[in-house]
């Protein structure tokens, strides 16, 4: 019963947001009561979604696996907390909360914006027309609602276990935050298009919520990193794995946006490339959507399905995407500023980094699409893999850090003096040139991505150093947020190079009592236990290891290897050694026929930095917004 | 700026569509669907009851070998269908897969049996050598060589799309 107003909810639901949308078309003659009912329609599109979604959860919570999705993918011996994650592990439930996510937002956009904007309705029409056609995609193709009747099965089939974790509860719930989030900037400025009225001054509009948009996917991308890290039991944090490189490209392309979004409202040039921009960021969004939904890419993430659901995608996002980009040509002309962006200026130096990041966006694109091209056109099967990436990143990233340095002493619209010898610019590029010289020669590695790295890395934090260390002797103004966002751009270099350089790995056979010395560290294998959870079964290793240095301090790791009886899948479960420098990872492979065991220990250093810098960059982002709402 | 120029933008996201449209809509393009030809592997099974044991010479010449457990929510979805299926005279086999044999007859008394029989791979040996990842999946099978392999839930739209071209193709289950 309760599904079935659950998903009542959803059709009245899709059926206003419907109504707002066709009634937002009649709005262009400022008519005050229309524009009214719109928000009220709206809002009430979205209170029924949210009570549709809420629902959905009770269901799930009560394991009711009368519902084919929860019955599928839940189970009643799983704790309430994963009962409820169980919504977001396939298609149609992620579906459903990333549908709800954009009516949330939109929703937050519809209650905050004032009501004298001009672009309110039109935009509100918008986001109507997207929601609608997003839930007509569930109801449609992927419906949750679904009933097993008229027997329900007695138990559900238990959610796969390596997203039983607690990261993988809050990872996509972050991801779409992000994703979705952009939905505001790209129908404030497709209204923008429509109407054409150039004094209206988006830029501020969208700033918070692009920023807003950009962190919480800043966070969800490093929270899957991270799972991925200790779940997967590979050691890495990074695979350039096509789902992982869709989620990258909006990432990449909303952080070009805030920042030409900065540019757009300080001097009123590189508009027409931030509306691109912003327009490039949802339809990046929609295209990982379409990726990973369409059954197009075999990965980790993608979901198994059916071609009608890429097909709907495919042509919904069509619509979308050429609607705004067809305007945007049409607009262009009134866009471009009659002023040139002046040499040496802040706003050169920000402009050099969006072209920049373009061709990261462009690059990754390639990487995504090349193994389908060709296997398209010749029916071969090729992958891409990180050295592609790599080659291609590593460059870019240090030409957009050393312009990124370029830009802090610089001036809006006027030529910078910079390399004049006493500068801080000058000092720094001296000192990181100095310092990276010696830090290659310590590690005895002159591989030109590795000094490179350095060299931009340390560039960034002694250039902020030195213009933090100058703003406070001279007390004067510095933009503090974007330190501190710099500043985890600058640590993620260096962390992520230090890594690649550093780490090692080793792979050992060895049996209970055996002792393996490495160069640090003394691994004593003392037994294996074994396990017997509800759900699972599990070999243990249970591992005593010391410093060499420091004898004394004996810890024990406990690498394991489970069995998950509903669904007979295996996974390894490493045993981590958090140390500030460096982590131990270890992974219990296959047992030998004689006894021995497969044993693989890694040395990743550094790694931890990797998600603190993400983590530092989000806090700047964040300072950033907070500074934006006080402003206000 | 040139107009041509300016509306050349729109080329980047058109052609896109139209290559996603194709692969989307190619004839083969059906996720889980595997064309590839292979020869059924030699196996020694026991019979779902343990009253009779088969090897792959047992096999009839053409059948639908049906990959399914007890603990298989999907596979209670996709049950309704293979029952159809075997009242319209295609022959299933099913292969019980990692599933104790108890629980899996329980399941057949309950809900009904589409197969002529059953073979129990408690460990999914023969699954593994079939590449077999779960529960359910479809084999097409003539005379001892895999036509489509199928991972994931059989229904009507998926047997009309995907099995039916290589059934007619091949002149089966007549």
């Amino acid at each position: 019963m309760i599904v079935e107003i659950s998903h009542f909810f959803s059709i009245l639901s899709a059926g206003l947001f419907f109504l707002a949308f066709i009634f937002s078309t009649r709005t262009y003659q400022g008519n005050h009561n229309l524009e009214l009912l719109v928000n009220r329609i709206f809002s009430y599109g979205f209170y029924f979604i949210f009570i549709s979604f809420l629902l959905y959860v009770w269901l799930a919570i009560q394991s009711d696996f009368s519902i084919r999705y929860i019955a599928e993918h839940s189970n009643k011996d799983l704790p309430t907390f994963y009962k409820i994650s169980s919504i977001w592990s396939a298609h149609e439930g992620s579906m459903f909360l990333w549908i709800l996510f954009l009516a949330g937002w939109s929703q937050l956009f519809n209650y905050l914006l004032s009501k004298n904007d001009l672009l309110k309705a039109p935009a509100i029409g918008v986001l109507a027309f997207i929601i609608f056609g997003f839930l007509i995609f569930l109801l449609f193709t992927s419906n949750p609602f679904e009933t097993i009747l008229p027997i329900a099965p007695i138990n559900g089939a238990d959610i796969n276990p390596v997203l039983q974790d607690p990261a993988l509860v809050i990872h996509p719930p972050f991801l779409y935050l992000g994703y979705v989030g952009f939905v505001i900037a790209f129908a404030y400025n497709t209204a923008f298009l429509i109407k054409g009225d150039m004094q209206i001054n988006w830029e501020d509009v969208i700033r918070p919520w692009s920023l807003a948009a950009w962190i919480l996917l800043t966070i969800g991308i490093s929270l899957g990193s991270w799972w991925a890290y200790y779940e997967l039991g590979w050691g890495g944090y990074w695979f350039w794995d096509p789902v992982e490189n869709v989620a990258l490209m909006p990432w990449l392309a909303g952080t070009a946006l805030i920042h030409s979004l900065y540019v757009s409202s300080k001097s009123k040039v590189l508009r027409g490339w931030t509306i691109l921009l912003s327009i490039s960021v949802f339809s990046l969004s929609l295209f990982g959507a379409f990726i990973v939904r369409s059954g197009i890419i075999d990965s980790v993430h993608a979901f198994a399905n059916d071609p009608q659901r890429g097909l709907y995608l495919l042509a919904f996002s069509a619509v979308l995407i050429t609607t705004s980009l067809i305007f945007y040509v049409y607009r262009l002309p009134q866009l471009i500023s009659k002023n040139l962006v002046v040499a040496k200026s802040k706003e050169s130096f920000l402009s050099i980094n969006n072209i920049l990041f373009a061709a990261a966006i462009f690059a990754v694109m390639l990487g995504v699409m090349y193994p389908l091209i060709f296997d398209y056109l010749y029916d071969k099967r090729i992958s891409v893999g990180p050295p592609y990436y790599n080659t291609i990143f590593a460059p870019l990233t240090f030409l957009a850090a050393i312009f990124l340095v370029f830009s802090v002493g610089s001036l809006w619209q006027r030529t910078s003096k910079l390399l004049n010898f006493k500068s801080f610019l000058s000092m720094s590029i001296l000192f990181a040139a100095a310092a990276s010289i010696c830090i290659s020669y310590i590690y005895q590695d002159f591989q030109w991505w590795f000094v490179g790295a350095l060299f931009s890395g340390l560039l960034i934090l002694i250039r902020y150093f030195l213009l933090i260390v100058d703003s406070m002797i001279k007390k004067s103004y510095f933009n503090k947020p974007s330190a501190i966002a710099h500043i985890g751009f600058g640590v993620l270099i260096l962390a992520t190079a230090l890594n690649a350089s550093l780490s090692y790995e080793k792979i050992i056979n060895i049996k209970p009592g055996e002792i393996y010395k490495d160069s640090d560290y003394e691994f004593y294998l003392i037994d294996f236990d074994l396990i017997n959870e509800p759900n699972y079964d599990s070999v243990r290793a249970k591992f005593s290891v010391k410093n060499i240095y420091t004898p004394n301090k004996t810890f024990f790791m406990f690498p394991e290897k489970r069995k998950y009886f509903i669904r007979g899948q295996i996974t390894s479960e490493s045993a981590i050694k958090i140390t500030p420098y460096k982590d131990i990872y270890m992974t219990l492979g296959d047992q030998l026929d004689n006894g021995y065991w497969v044993v693989n220990i890694q040395y990743n250093y550094l790694i931890r930095w990797i998600w603190i810098a993400a983590a530092i960059m989000g806090i700047g982002g964040f300072a950033a917004l907070m500074e934006r709402l006080k402003r206000k | 700026m040139n107009t041509l120029l300016r509306f050349s933008i729109l080329i980047i996201p058109i052609v896109g569509i139209l290559f996603f449209y194709n692969l989307l809509t190619e004839d083969k393009f059906y996720p889980g669907a595997n064309f590839k030809n292979f020869n059924v592997p030699n196996f020694k099974l026991q019979s779902l009851d343990s009253a009779s044991s088969f090897k792959k010479e047992d096999l009839q010449n053409e059948l639908l070998l049906n990959v399914w457990a007890s603990w298989c929510i999907t596979c209670r979805i996709e049950h309704d269908f293979l029952m159809k299926l075997n009242s319209e005279g295609v022959r299933v086999t099913g292969l019980n897969y990692k599933d104790e044999s108890i629980d899996a007859i329980n399941w057949l008394n309950s809900y009904g049996n589409p197969y002529n029989f059953n073979l129990h791979d408690l460990k999914g040996s023969l699954a593994l050598d079939m590449g077999v990842t779960g529960a359910p999946e479809t084999f097409l099978i003539k005379d001892g060589v895999v036509l489509v392999h199928y991972s994931g839930e059989v229904n009507q739209a998926i047997w009309d799309s995907v099995f039916i071209p290589i059934i007619q193709e091949n002149k089966m289950f007549k």
